[in-house]
This record gives structure tokens, C-alpha cells and sequence, in this order.
């Protein structure tokens, strides 16, 4: 597995950097395309600190990069969780979403929604509270004493996701249509209206796991062959698996209290980044986050700018733009999945 | 429109001659479909909000026997029997409050349950108010086909009153630019087939999105400051928290007239989404706001 392609330090930084450029790219094109057509010379006037004045840089500097911003912490952290989730329940179709977090998250939003709750502390509030009784759910009901078996928390995840999920309905169906709206915007991920204190509060949250996962990489890698084998490896096989099912799931719920359910991007991603890359977590996971943030900007730019001056939502279009190219690249290339 | 109007006014005056305030007769309805009743009905489902509310004003609350879920104004009719709401009605609840008349919306309500009701011999009369001056139109016509004993036309009549004279107040002056806002998250607006854009237009505001192919359009934030407009309405009836929310968040934004000069206002979505008597509130709370320059009366 790791023999068939070597993962050195200096080739994980070197990745690492050349998909921080791509990163870098795509913030520049996510703040330069909208509805407001801007001069990517006024933008680059705006950027550097230059006063240009008016609507330009209340839209670049307001507007603009705290999306941007938060797009990108979210697309970061939803691809982190899918590829860590992956590969601690070895199964290919993991995603942060999977145990149940984004229909607990999902429910204390609707929740909040109906109550009249504030968008900027109420519903966020609530959204993540129900993320927490997710994630405790599923660990007292999932695990046994032996410890944590995957199929059986993954059945805990579908389970209690499918029981959230008619509680939502039950909801949404009930609804007034003034609240609906704010509902299914909700449920199909809206970054409209961003704020620098959401990406100030959850920006330290993400970098944290994502250094504490990297740690794991080595010890994701021996899982994928088996917990048995990894445990005659010296891996603490329930230890990493307790530290990144929690991990995983608190960030996931702190980051879609501020998002709404954004899909699919924690999905395919890391398959991406596998089919380039080669399966070693310590290159899959810091392609597969940076590589989360470049997606979810890009989605959200079309989101944007496709039916402008009106918006879409963003999940609607990482789904759209993704699954076709996600379908090309499996069938030229494979999966992946069993080589390693 | 315009003649449509005269021509029910003509209809009013000769069956006011005729029949006040029993209404027995023939009456053609928004779908150009003739009902006819015997004498004034006793037992009226109403299956809007807009529609609970004429049948209060025109003093038929005693004859209301069920109404929609969220016909909250006035008070009393809270105390109704619910059939739904006006989007998703239950037939077999309506059936079972045996009404000798029910009265719909061609816009809110499907036809398939009308054509139901009708199968189940349920006589339906429709209403289909396009305007506000349509909007009042309405309250003549139902007074008419349910023999109210207040006078209906006359109602009418005095409320067309205040909003023309409201409009012609405002002849003339410039016209704001006037965003209006119904929804918070996600920002959202109305174009010219609404309630909302004839009251702007009204009461001296211009609409910028009234062009938007949609009534109800999702507008990005970029695109409102782009529009640079003079007045924020937000019409909601989250009143408290969440209003003030939202205009803080707005009056941050410097660069537009609306923020920088504090004219981000707060409007009873009740009072102007409903094609009620209360629209001619609305039209002059409108009012008030898009042109403070004018000594208006106090309510």
C-alpha cells in the first residue's frame, strides 16, 4: 500500500503548496466574478488596501470575502471529514454526513428557525446543540462495550439520520410559508450572507483537527488494512478511532451550524484526491482539505454569479458540477478504493 | 381592467336595486363561472386569509363556518374551524362543515379542489383581485353575493377614496427607489404581478426587480447594493429580534442611500399581502415611508 507509491515529507509540502497556489487562484477568481461586474485592476487596487471608494469595495471587501472566506473553511473541513471518515469506517461511501451530525444539526436549525430565533447566534446555536445530541446518540447506542465495530455505528448513523429526518419533515410540512423558505434554504446550504466573525470563530476550530488528524495518517493507513492488523501494528485501534469519530463530528457540526447542509463536496473530494494522489492519508488528507476549500469556492461562485442577479444554493451546485465530473474521472481511472 | 371595473360597478348598482340585502340571484365569479343562490347563504367557508378578513369587515363573521389555517385577522375568527391552509386544504374537513357557500382564490387555492367540492355539490365562488383597486372591486362583489347588511359598495368605495388619495399626493414628486424585502434569509423580493409592487408604485416608490421574471425572486446581497436603493421596506412579521437584526445589517452597508440616511423600515406583511380592506393601511404606512416629506395625517 504505502510501497507502490513512496509518500515523502518533501512531496506531501510540495503538494501541500502547489494546491495552496490552486487555493489561491481560486479565491482571486471567487472575488473578481459576481453580479456587480468589477475590474479585476479595481479589485486588485481593493485588495492591496488602496481606498477605491463605494459600491467596489463595500461588494470585494463585505460582501465578497467573508463568503469567500467562509466557503472555504467549510469546503475544507466537510473534505477533512470525508476522507478521515472513510477511512475509519472503510467504507467508500463515508462522508462527515454520514453518522447522522448534519440531521441533527439540521433539526436544531428548523428548530431555531420556527422559534424566531436570531440567524447570527439563535439557529447557529441550536443547529450545533442538535449536532451534540447526534453525536452522543449515536455514540451510546452505536458502541458496546468492546469498543466501536463500524458496521454497527454506521447502521446507528442511518438509523438515527433516517428518524431526524422524518422529525424535519414533520417540520417542514407543518410550517408557515414565511418560515419555509428560510428552511429549505437551509437544508440545501446558503453562505449569502457571510460574516467575518463566523470564519473568525470556526477558522482556529478547523485548523486545530486538521493538525491533530494529520497526526492520525499514519494510523488511518493501518486501519484501512483491518483493525487486527493494525492492532498487531501497535496501533490503539479504539483510542483513534473514539479521538476521530469526535474530532470529525464536532467540527462537521460546528461548521454546517453556520453553512447549512452543504453535500456532496465531503464525498467526492477525497475520492479525488485518492485517484490522484494514491491512498496514503498523509497526502490524502491535506490534498483532500485544500482541495474541499478550492470546490466549495468555485461552487459557490457559480452559485452566485449562474442565474444572477438571483442565487442558487450551493449544494445544488456542487452536485450539479460534481457528480458529472466525479463519473468521468471513475471511469477513466477507477476508484481507487481496493488498491489500497 | 379598467372596464372589467365598470362593469362590476354597473353589476353592483343594478343588483343593489334588485336584491339588498338578500343576495338570492346569479353571479359570475372570477372564473367566469355563474353561481346561483337561492337567498343569502348561512354557513360561508372562506379558503383565504384575504377572504376571512372581507367577510369580517362586511360584518358576516356570525355566517363564517370555517377558514383557513392562518386567518389570524380579526381576532375572532382564531376561534373558527380550520380547513388548512389555503395551499393545502382538507376537502373532507370543508365537506363536513356542510357550507351552503365556499369562497376561493383563483391564485391561492387549486382547482382541483374546487372542481372537488363542486362534484360534491358544494357550490364555490372565486375571487381573483389582481390589484389593489381590483382588491377592494372584491369586497363590493362578495357584500353582493352574500347579502351582507353592511354596505359593501359603499365600503369599497370609501377605501378607494383614501388610496387615490394617496396616490394623488404623491403625482408628481420623484420616485425613491424602493427595495422591498419579504423574506430575510434568503433575501428575497417581489416583481410587478404582486400586491406589494402596485402598492409602491402607489404610494410614489419605484421597484427596482419589478422587471424579474419571477413574483417572488431570491435577489443576492450584491445585487441590492448594486441597486443602490433609497428605502428599505421589509415587510415581515417578525417585528421583534430578527427584524432589527436585519436592519442593523443593513444600515451597516454605508454606501447606500437607504443606510446612510436610516431609512431601513420595518412593515405589517399582513397589511400588504392580502388583498383585504386593510391593503389601504398598508398603501398609506407605504406611503409614509417612501415620501416622510409630505404632512401626512396621523391614523
Amino acid at each position: 500500500m504505502i510501497l507502490h507509491r513512496r509518500v515523502t515529507p518533501g512531496k506531501v509540502v510540495f503538494i501541500s503548496m502547489v494546491m495552496t497556489g490552486i487555493l489561491a487562484g481560486a479565491i482571486l477568481f471567487s472575488l473578481w466574478l459576481g453580479t456587480a461586474d468589477i475590474p479585476f485592476s479595481a479589485l486588485c487596487r481593493t485588495l492591496l488596501g488602496e481606498s477605491t471608494g463605494g459600491t467596489t469595495e463595500l461588494i470585494v471587501l463585505k460582501v465578497r470575502l467573508p463568503r469567500v472566506l467562509l466557503a472555504g473553511l467549510v469546503g475544507f473541513a466537510l473534505s477533512l471529514g470525508g476522507a478521515v471518515f472513510q477511512a475509519l469506517l472503510r467504507n467508500p461511501l463515508a462522508e462527515p454526513f454520514i453518522l447522522g451530525v448534519s440531521s441533527g444539526a439540521a433539526l436544531g436549525a428548523i428548530i431555531g428557525i420556527m422559534l424566531g430565533f436570531s440567524f447570527q447566534f439563535g439557529i447557529p446555536a441550536f443547529s450545533f446543540a442538535g449536532a451534540l445530541v447526534t453525536i452522543l446518540l449515536v455514540l451510546l447506542l452505536g458502541t458496546r462495550r468492546m469498543g466501536m465495530e463500524s458496521s454497527t455505528i454506521l447502521l446507528t448513523g442511518v438509523i438515527i439520520n433516517a428518524f431526524f429526518t422524518a422529525v424535519i419533515m414533520f417540520f417542514v410540512s407543518t410550517s408557515t410559508d414565511s418560515r419555509l423558505h428560510t428552511m429549505l434554504f437551509w437544508l440545501y446550504g446558503d453562505l449569502s450572507q457571510s460574516h467575518f466573525g463566523q470564519s473568525a470563530l470556526i477558522a482556529p476550530v478547523v485548523i486545530l483537527a486538521a493538525v491533530v488528524l494529520y497526526g492520525f495518517g499514519r494510523d488511518l493507513n493501518l486501519m484501512t488494512l483491518g483493525d487486527e492488523a493494525a492492532c498487531h501494528m501497535g496501533v490503539d485501534v479504539e483510542r483513534t478511532k473514539i479521538h476521530c469519530f469526535l474530532l470529525v463530528s464536532l467540527m462537521t457540526g460546528l461548521v454546517v451550524s453556520l453553512s447549512g447542509l452543504i453535500g456532496f463536496v465531503g464525498l467526492i473530494v477525497p475520492h479525488l484526491a485518492r485517484m490522484a494522489f494514491g491512498p496514503d492519508h498523509r497526502l490524502l488528507i491535506p490534498v483532500s482539505a485544500i482541495g474541499g476549500a478550492v470546490l466549495l469556492i468555485v461552487c459557490d461562485t457559480f452559485a452566485r454569479w449562474v442565474v444572477s442577479p438571483s442565487e442558487l444554493p450551493v449544494g445544488v451546485v456542487t452536485a450539479f458540477l460534481g457528480a458529472p465530473f466525479f463519473m468521468i474521472l471513475l471511469r477513466t481511472r477507477g476508484s481507487q478504493w481496493n488498491r489500497s | 381592467m379598467l372596464s372589467s371595473r365598470s362593469l362590476f360597478i354597473g353589476l353592483f348598482i343594478l343588483v343593489a336595486f334588485m336584491a339588498r340585502p338578500a343576495s338570492a340571484g346569479a353571479f359570475r365569479d372570477a372564473l367566469g363561472r355563474t353561481v346561483t343562490l337561492d337567498g343569502p347563504p348561512r354557513r360561508i367557508v372562506s379558503l383565504a386569509p384575504s377572504i376571512t378578513e372581507i367577510l369580517y369587515f362586511l360584518g358576516l363573521g356570525e355566517r363564517v363556518a370555517g377558514v383557513t389555517q392562518y386567518s389570524t385577522y380579526p381576532p375572532a375568527a382564531l376561534g373558527k374551524p380550520k380547513v388548512g391552509s389555503y395551499v393545502n386544504l382538507n376537502i373532507e374537513r370543508i365537506i363536513s362543515l356542510a357550507p351552503d357557500l365556499v369562497i376561493a382564490t383563483v391564485d391561492g387555492n387549486s382547482r382541483s379542489v374546487i372542481e372537488t367540492l363542486e362534484a360534491a355539490g358544494i357550490q364555490v365562488f372565486t375571487t381573483n383581485p389582481r390589484n389593489l383597486f381590483e382588491a377592494l372591486d372584491t369586497i363590493a362583489l362578495l357584500g353582493q353575493v352574500c347579502g351582507a347588511t353592511r354596505d359593501g359598495a359603499a365600503a369599497a368605495e370609501a377605501l378607494k377614496v383614501r388610496a387615490e388619495d394617496v396616490a394623488e399626493k404623491v403625482r408628481g414628486l420623484p420616485r425613491p427607489k424602493v427595495f422591498v424585502q419579504i423574506n430575510l434569509r434568503p433575501i428575497m423580493t417581489v416583481n410587478r404581478d404582486t400586491f406589494l409592487n402596485d402598492l409602491i408604485t402607489l404610494a410614489g416608490g419605484s421597484n427596482p426587480f419589478s422587471e424579474e421574471p419571477f413574483a417572488y425572486p431570491r435577489i443576492s446581497l450584491e445585487e441590492v447594493i448594486r441597486q443602490r436603493p433609497d428605502v428599505i421596506l421589509v415587510s415581515s412579521m417578525d417585528r421583534g429580534g430578527r427584524f432589527e437584526e436585519a436592519r442593523r445589517e443593513w444600515l451597516r452597508l454605508e454606501d447606500i442611500p437607504a443606510a446612510r440616511n436610516g431609512r431601513v423600515h420595518l412593515i405589517d406583511s399582513d397589511l400588504v399581502d392580502r388583498p383585504s380592506p386593510r391593503i389601504v393601511d398598508g398603501l398609506e404606512e407605504a406611503a409614509r415611508f417612501i415620501h416622510p416629506e409630505i404632512p401626512w395625517e396621523r391614523p
